[in-house]
């Protein structure tokens, strides 16, 4: 890399670049100034043709320069017949004194003079003034002009004026930094491709380096550093807030409803996952689909479907059961929708490890005349149980960061995402909420390291070799007919809860006028048209983006060695790890200022779709890869492909389906995203979840129930979509047996 | 060939696997010296872990050495990234484009080359007639037996007419006979095209069929060059000797003679030896190798060693007699069996040595 002749022409490059930006920076500059000097002597010679001849009006007149050249002042000068100066007028002292102190100079006298000739004269370098303003010394340009009088040919007077050149001085700097940054670029792309063998990996290192150092780092340092800070200065006050009982309170109230939350869901998932892996119960493909239905469904749904039947005016607690004291909101209500949530991501956690542990260890234990309940506590439950705690932490974790049905349903139960989203929204205190959202880090990266490396490692599952085909008939018929029954219930009241929301579309006043209407499917679409428009739109771009980086990365991250890879892996990672909360505050704060001043354009929501939809997306490229035969890609190499060509002809091809699969996930959980996309929605592009929360908020459920069910069908469409193009999974299947 | 054929020149090449565990580094290549002449088929020959795919992946490209300089004839492509080097790899997986047809694999090289379309067709067809799979065009590469993938592979390598072909254990994946079958016509190819290739295999049979030289390699470091029959007939070590073919080793001093004719004392008996690797001389204890069949079997007394017939086992065209001797057992090939003496099993013999082709080696 480094070589005696590659840095030599890094140096060299950087030189004749730095020469040449140089000189356009120059002659940019100087040609800028010149202009502005040339339209700034023209306003003032026409200022100057508006003397008035009356004396005693020129005080008045100086007064209005200002209007034509903000910040600036003047001085006038009488001259006498033999063009001497006979009076000096100033509209204020200041200009007066400067002249005082001034005139002698060399510069200052040429410039009256060429002034008398007919001729404006601009003092090289400027002055500085102190115009008495609390501005402080300004530095300004000074100009001389003629005042001609009728003839044009004589000059009744001159003025000085002193502006200052506030707009100038902003673009120099920019053309300054402009200059620097082109110079900055040219050397780190021309030393990318000189001192590596593999330019382009080089390149693309970079930009994603740049990518997640930007919008990673970057936000994340930022929201840090806020909490540190109060009215500009360190303080660790925002920390002692935090840090308070009153917080401290709401930091167990989420760890707590996240234990109850994964215990169960693991506790369903499981049986869920046995029944299908380990009996002969009928139907498996349809339990296992609605069992993942849940998985693809807006935040507020199941949300919206539980207070309109168990609510205050809920059609079970009050029509039916007609209680009066029951409140659904609350830990118990909270419990059950994040349960029914999440327990899709541990059935298909435990279905995957169950599907992995060979059935021939039970046989084995069955032949050796173990009992059947015996032979599931010995062999089958300590094998599962790695796959067990990942799906307890996976669920805990994802508890811990929900923050849409808490924020409808806790009641006066306190949670910690809600909590910052109200430190920001409600008391406008972004550092407060920042802080709140950090403390929320530390279970859930807890959880998150707990179960990547410590339970990962600790998996049997591998040991047992290939899968074999037969299952083992685990439960006597008693057993599987009580696990059926009580899965079977669960499913049921999961379709009977997505019913309902279908039916919300279609009641008048859910709780008060249960009759049939359509108008709450048009007025719910008018008044959400934008919503919709926006969601579906900002997705739909951000879905191929987040599929292409994702790829990207994992072909650099699994093909490629650099330096820092596991830095660049861990950064692009940590979205997954960090609560949406966290993310969309540390957005705002990151980028409300320029340089990067992004909040309230579509551009930060896209971002924030890929930024937290690319660890999945790594993953599944990733995982893609290591499938294939790396001799493939060396073929390729081989015979005279350059890395972007055997990118875009053998492992894009090849990673097609990671792609489309990570394209869709992206465009599905972006189009449901609540908890990062509420601070960073604006007027100008909103968002279809926060439009069902302020319905629901409104109480106007049959809007909701409206806009849910729409949520809900565009993303099944996705789905269909995506299964369509997946079909085609078999290519990279054959080529590991190759 | 349209194209001259190159040589390739290694030298003072190493390759260093950095250890970030806090072990020693790996030296997987260590100074490899070797020059393959333009037209020449050279193989590397060594057991897993000699270093010989290594050397292969820095001639293709896919290694870079941590020392030393390669030229494809006279250009140095030490630093050139492997698009860039006029090499083709025909590797031990295939690695066939899973998701292109058998045509567009092989005509995958030419695309990027930005051949008209015409010509692309024309050469596709002439290179898989070549290799014999003249109507596989359509096909899909997983529905190809392992032989024919591996031609397509050899044909994907081929119709870009590189300066140099290099071959991973190409044959590795085959079953037996196949092995054979396309051993020949690799070699066949290869002679008619006059291209220069290096191959790399631990199978001896198949170095010592297809090469005009091999490089036996262990642990790194080239052990020896030579012709096939130089490093069957004359190994300077007693790795090399057996590791291209059975031998058997006798302790042996030195006691006089020179090159051509070495005196040395086994069993107290004084034994000629016609041949012996640089570095012996008068006074040192050798290695005495015999090859099989340079071996007879005597009556008991009458021979150099005394042992009996374990087994015999008839193969038509030779016998293989195994004899259990003080050093261990010995295998001696008795050809034409029929007009030569049979030792029964269990009975006692002597082991003779035919003093022209026997050779002496350095011990250790």
């Amino acid at each position: 890399m480094f070589t005696k002749r590659t840095t030599t022409k890094l140096i060299a490059a950087a030189l004749v670049f730095a020469a040449f930006d140089y000189w356009i920076w120059h002659s940019l500059r100087d040609s800028f100034r010149k202009i502005s000097d040339e339209s700034r002597f023209k306003e003032i010679a026409l200022f100057a043709r508006a003397a008035p001849e009356d004396l005693s009006l020129v005080d008045g007149w100086l007064a209005t320069l200002p209007d034509i050249l903000p910040g600036s002042r003047a001085a006038f000068f009488l001259a006498g017949a033999d063009g001497s100066v006979l009076d000096l007028s100033a509209a204020e002292d200041s200009v007066r004194a400067f002249w005082e102190a001034h005139s002698s100079e060399e510069a200052y006298a040429r410039g009256l003079e060429s002034a008398y000739y007919l001729e404006p004269y601009m003092v090289s370098g400027g002055a500085a003034i102190d115009f008495g303003d609390e501005k402080g010394p300004t530095s300004v340009g000074v100009y001389f002009a003629p005042i001609p009088d009728e003839s044009g040919f004589n000059v009744r007077g001159a003025i000085m004026v002193m502006a200052p050149g506030i707009g100038a001085a902003r673009f120099e700097t920019l053309l300054l930094t402009l200059c620097l940054l082109a110079w900055a670029i040219f050397t780190v792309l021309y030393g990318v491709s000189v001192l590596s063998r593999d330019p382009v990996t080089g390149y693309g290192v970079i930009i994603l380096f740049a990518l997640a150092l930007l919008f990673v780092a970057y936000p994340l340092f930022e929201s840090v550093r806020l909490t540190f800070m109060k009215d500009g200065a360190f303080s660790l006050e925002t920390w002692k807030t935090t840090f308070s009982s009153r917080y401290l309170v709401s930091l167990w109230g989420s760890v707590r409803l996240g234990i109850w939350t994964a215990s169960f869901s693991t506790l369903i998932g499981f049986a869920c996952a046995f029944l299908i892996e380990r009996t002969s119960v009928g139907g498996k493909k349809f339990i296992s689909t609605l069992a993942t239905m849940p998985v693809i469904s807006p935040p507020f749904s199941l949300t919206l479907s539980i207070i309109l039947l168990f609510g205050n005016n809920g059609l079970i607690t009050r029509r039916l059961l007609n209680l009066h004291d029951f409140s659904i909101y609350g830990i118990g209500g909270l419990v059950l929708v994040q349960t029914i949530g999440m327990f899709p991501i541990a059935f298909l956690t435990l279905s995957s490890v169950l599907k992995s542990i060979d059935s021939t260890v039970e046989d084995a234990a069955l032949d050796l005349r173990a009992s059947r309940p015996w032979t599931f506590l010995t062999i089958t439950l300590p094998l599962a149980m790695p796959g067990v705690l990942s799906a307890w932490l996976l669920v805990f974790t994802n508890s811990l960061a929900d923050f849409a049905n808490p924020l409808l349903l806790a009641g006066s139960y306190r949670v910690l995402s809600v909590d910052s989203y109200i430190e920001v929204t409600g008391r406008n205190n972004l550092g407060g909420g920042a802080a709140l959202s950090l403390l929320l880090l530390l279970p859930s990266l807890t959880a998150f390291f707990a179960q990547r490396y410590w339970v990962n490692r600790k998996s049997f599952v591998t040991v047992t070799g290939k899968p074999s085909t037969r299952l083992t008939e685990l439960a006597s018929p008693p057993v599987r007919i009580a696990l059926t029954v009580f899965v079977g219930l669960c499913l049921a009241f999961i379709v009977a809860l997505y019913g309902t929301i279908v039916a919300g579309c279609f009641v008048k006043n859910w709780g008060i006028d249960y009759s049939f209407t359509l108008a709450n499917i048009g007025e719910a679409l008018s008044r959400g048209a934008k919503a919709i428009r926006d969601t579906v739109i900002l997705s739909a771009i951000a879905a191929p983006i987040a599929g292409f980086l994702a790829m990207a990365a994992a072909l650099l991250i699994v093909r490629k060695s650099f330096v820092a890879k596991r830095l660049l892996e861990g950064f692009l990672m940590t979205p997954f790890a960090v609560p949406g909360t966290l993310v969309g505050i540390s957005y705002v704060l990151a980028f409300n200022k320029p340089p990067f001043l992004l909040v309230g354009t579509a551009a930060i929501i896209a971002i924030t779709y890929v930024i937290r939809e690319l660890p999945v997306g790594l993953e599944t490229g990733s995982a893609s890869l290591r499938q294939i035969d790396p001799a493939i890609e060396e073929a390729a190499q081989d015979l005279g492909a350059d890395v972007p060509t055997v990118f875009r002809t053998i492992v894009l091809p090849l990673l097609r389906p990671a792609f489309i699969s990570t394209m869709s996930y992206t465009f599905v959980r972006s189009m449901t995203a609540v908890s990062a996309i509420i601070f960073l929605i604006s007027a100008r592009w909103y968002h279809l979840t926060v439009q069902i929360y302020n319905f629901s908020e409104n109480l106007r459920f049959g809007l909701a129930s409206v806009l849910a069910t729409a949520l809900i069908i565009i993303v099944l469409v996705a789905f269909g979509v995506m299964r369509l193009l997946v079909r085609d999974e078999g290519l990279t299947e054959k080529t590991v047996s190759m | 060939m349209t194209k001259s054929s190159v040589s390739v020149t290694l030298s003072g090449v190493t390759k260093r696997f950095r250890n970030t565990k806090g072990r020693a580094d790996t030296v997987a290549v260590h100074e490899s010296d070797f020059v393959v002449a333009a037209g020449e088929l050279v193989t590397l020959l060594g057991p897993s872990g000699c270093g010989k795919t290594t050397t292969l992946r820095m001639i293709a490209g896919f290694e870079l050495p941590s020392a030393g300089r390669i030229l494809i004839g006279s250009e140095d492509v030490t630093m050139l990234p492997p698009n860039k080097r006029d090499t083709a790899t025909v590797f031990q997986s295939y690695g066939l484009f899973p998701h292109m047809s058998v045509a567009d694999n092989v005509a995958y090289g030419l695309k990027l080359r930005k051949l008209p379309k015409e010509e692309i067709v024309r050469k596709v067809g002439e290179t898989l007639k070549l290799v014999g799979l003249a109507d596989y065009g359509d096909r899909a590469p997983g529905k190809l037996s392992g032989g024919q993938q591996q031609r397509v592979a050899l044909a994907r390598s081929l119709i870009v007419e590189p300066s140099v072909l290099l071959l991973d254990e190409p044959l590795s994946n085959l079953d037996a006979l196949l092995r054979e079958q396309m051993r020949v016509e690799i070699r066949r190819i290869q002679k008619s095209l006059g291209i220069t290739a290096v191959y790399v295999t631990h199978d001896r049979v198949e170095a010592m069929s297809l090469s005009d030289r091999v490089i036996v390699m262990k642990d790194g470091e080239i052990k020896q060059i030579g012709t096939p029959s130089e490093i069957y007939e004359d190994p300077v070590s007693t790795f090399v000797a057996g590791f291209v073919g059975k031998v058997a080793f006798f302790p042996a001093e030195v006691t006089g003679g020179g090159p051509g004719d070495w005196e040395c004392r086994l069993e107290g008996k004084s034994v000629r030896a016609a041949r012996a690797a640089p570095g012996i001389g008068i006074g040192n204890s050798a290695v005495f190798m015999a090859r099989p069949e340079s071996l007879r079997l005597a009556e008991s007394g009458e021979g150099v060693l005394e042992g009996r017939v374990r087994m015999n086992v008839y193969l038509g065209h030779s016998m293989e007699c195994y004899v259990e001797t003080k050093y261990g057992e010995v295998l001696v090939q008795i050809d034409d069996p029929i007009s030569k003496r049979v030792y029964p099993e269990g009975g006692a013999v002597s082991v003779d040595f035919d003093h022209d082709r026997v050779r002496l080696l350095p011990t250790g």
